[in-house]
């Protein structure tokens, strides 16, 4: 008895001992500039993209009007001699245009490649190598510049669109402009399966990215008007299933989450460099904490401070949805829902990241690495429809389109659950090697860089 | 002071602090014809990889020139020093941004030879980006005494213009890929006004 209670105690003040070192970690975080900066980042974010972009409660649509925006729909007729016309143009010109990851590259095919493009045309069209030929020698001298580039930073380009949206616009239905000089048409025996079966061709021989590809083809090719129908659908969507503040949650994730892929590596690192810069280094190493306690403890702080601002935007964010429709029937959870099953995988992730980088190497290695995550992610996503198994930072930069979501929620819920749980196998890995270090074993790139810097230091 | 003296410093510092950024910056310089497309390109397109990815190079470079005296131990040694700290710092951004000239200079050849529509404003302006970036971050290391710091206020504008865009003005870093690049004089301005301004809050700091 007397024994049970001896132990009772020691675990009391074990959990006393921990939360201590919880909070003084808290503190370190809190008190330091870069999560000062950190804060301010995400509320200048919060308060630019989302704050000052919402004007009003979105109105249910009238019928009657001249325009009710433009839609993509999967429309076989639409899409397909479009995609066709500008196919037959880049093969011409030999000069694809893709978005590998973002951004805009050339592909120029080399012979064995268009050789195995032509093979797809002459399915596509019905016709013979021979006529094919026929066509590239009528159109030789084509303007390679002509009015089929996509253009950054124009109208219709890549990430200038007044939604600040960063990713892959283009020129909507480009093909229209100027292909009527070109003498083919679309086999008349070719269905619409076995069409985009060689548009995914197409786009492996460019290198993917195209705009054949699957995630881009139907926005490229196949843009109609929005129908009266359709806007009211939409809007009938995000105030009955959405509960409207479901669309702004998401909306609001997609803004500040942008941040969260790569601000938290500097509260990481320079948190985890804060021993070494105050000296503290080996008294740290020579206390009796386990190092699995003392790195959870600061992994745990780091995740719970910086998730703070984000959670007092959130809130901000309902405020001001609920301010616009006062008397609707709202779902009061979805922000909070949203942002814990959204942005907390991502700040776990980047944070541990930046907590093993730093000790396996440096900082400097820690938020180069994940930069170029964070860019790279970034970039390479969709605005919607795009979440994707591995994508760190999810994306849907829309208050509308519900059910595009819904249709990847199984991704996004096992893209959530993946990253969480490799953010502690990271944390977990971070402990192994600050055990290692505290028993004076160096290993791997830290070595290198130690090395490094004594004999800078001398 | 003797000439020779200062030759030493540079070597030194070169080799023991410069090396892991420019190895970092070249890095860059090397992933950006894996990310932008460099050959064949108007004048509006080739600014991209210039002005989106390479000036991020200003800020490897630039941010770290105080922190070999981020660790207290240099610091107090180098206080003990004869040698004009200011001025040993000032030698540092000299070769550093030589060097970020000759990387950006050396690309922008590159993307002449495969046939893209640079001219000497592409090179001038994806300067002037890359030195405000830098400076911002040599800056924010200088006023914190932390080199993390000077990059997360660097990331922090980068991010910046990506999402306020042309509400930046003079400040755009991205504007020659935007078909303008008109504000990339007082860009320059201001990137040697921070500077300046990093080398007095150490020169106040110190005294």
């Amino acid at each position: 008895m007397k024994q049970s209670s001896v132990q009772s105690g020691a675990g009391t003040a074990g959990i006393k001992n921990l939360f201590g070192l919880y909070a003084k970690e808290c503190k370190k975080v809190i008190c330091s500039l870069t999560f000062l900066l950190y804060t301010a980042a995400i509320f200048a974010m919060y308060y630019t993209q989302f704050h000052s972009e919402l004007s009003g409660a979105e109105t249910e649509p009238k019928p009657g009007f001249a325009s009710y925006g433009m839609t993509e729909r999967e429309v076989p007729e639409i899409l397909m001699p479009r995609a066709l016309d500008q196919l037959m143009l880049e093969y011409l010109q030999n000069s694809y245009t893709a978005y590998p990851i973002g951004f805009y590259k050339e592909v120029h095919l080399v012979e064995k490649k268009r050789q195995k493009m032509a093979d797809i045309i002459c399915e596509l069209t019905g016709q013979t190598r021979a006529e094919l030929n026929n066509q590239e020698d009528e159109n030789d001298g084509f303007e390679e510049d002509g009015a089929f580039r996509f253009e950054v930073g124009g109208e219709d380009g890549i990430w200038a669109s007044d939604d600040n949206s960063f990713v892959v616009g283009g020129d909507r239905n480009p093909v229209e402009k100027e292909s009527s000089h070109l003498e083919y048409s679309l086999s008349e025996t070719i269905t619409y399966e076995r069409f985009r079966e060689l548009m995914r061709e197409a786009d492996k021989l460019i290198g993917g990215g195209s705009r054949y590809s699957d995630k881009y083809i139907v926005f490229n090719f196949s843009q109609v008007p929005k129908t009266y129908e359709e806007a009211l659908e939409e809007y009938r969507q995000l105030v009955d299933e959405d509960k409207i503040t479901g669309g702004y949650a998401r909306l609001y994730c997609d803004y500040v989450g942008f941040m969260l892929g790569v601000l938290p590596v500097f509260v990481a690192v320079s948190l985890m460099q804060l021993d070494r810069k105050a000296r503290m280094e080996q008294l740290v190493y020579s206390r009796r904490i386990s190092s699995a306690k003392l790195i959870f403890s600061r992994y745990a702080a780091l995740v719970t401070a910086m998730f703070l601002p984000i959670i007092i935007t959130a809130a901000m964010a309902q405020a001001k949805v609920i301010g616009f429709y006062p008397d609707a029937k709202m779902d009061i959870f979805a922000f909070a829902r949203y942002t814990v099953l959204w942005m907390l995988p991502t700040l776990m992730a980047v944070s541990a990241v930046g907590m093993l980088l730093t000790e396996l190497a440096s900082g400097l290695i820690a938020i180069l690495l994940q930069g170029a995550w964070w860019f790279t992610g970034m970039f390479s996503s969709a605005l919607t429809g795009d979440i994707g198994k591995f994508n760190l930072t999810i994306r849907h930069n829309s208050l509308y389109k519900l059910d595009t979501f819904q249709e990847q929620y199984g991704d996004f819920l096992f893209n959530r659950a993946f990253y969480t749980v490799l953010a502690i196998l990271l944390a977990a890995l971070t402990a192994i090697i600050y055990e290692q270090k505290r028993r004076g074993r160096n290993f791997g790139l830290y070595t290198l860089v130690k090395n490094h810097k004594s004999k800078s230091a001398a | 002071m003797d000439s020779t003296l200062w030759l030493k410093i540079i070597k030194v510092n070169l080799r023991h602090n410069f090396l892991p950024h420019l190895l970092a910056a070249l890095a860059i310089a090397v992933c950006t014809p894996v990310v932008f497309e460099v050959s064949s390109l108007n004048g509006t397109l080739a600014a991209q990889p210039l002005e989106m990815l390479l000036s991020l190079t200003g800020a490897i470079l630039l941010t770290p020139i105080f922190l070999p005296e981020q660790d207290e131990n240099i610091r107090d040694l180098i206080r003990s020093k004869h040698t004009n700290y200011l001025a040993v710092c000032a030698l540092r951004v000299a070769y550093s941004v030589l060097l970020l000239a000759v990387l950006l200079g050396g690309f922008t050849l590159l993307m002449r030879a495969c046939e893209s529509a640079v001219t000497v404003e592409h090179f001038t302006g994806a300067l002037a980006s890359a030195l405000f970036l830098g400076a911002l971050g040599l800056l924010g290391a200088g006023i914190s005494g932390n080199v993390t710091v000077g990059y997360m206020v660097a990331m922090i504008y980068y991010i910046a213009n990506f999402t306020l865009k042309e509400k930046l003005g003079n400040f755009y870093l991205f504007s020659m890929s935007n078909g303008a690049g008109e504000g990339k004089v007082f860009l320059l301005a201001a990137a040697l006004l921070v500077i300046a301004a990093a080398f007095e809050w150490k020169k106040i700091r110190e005294s």
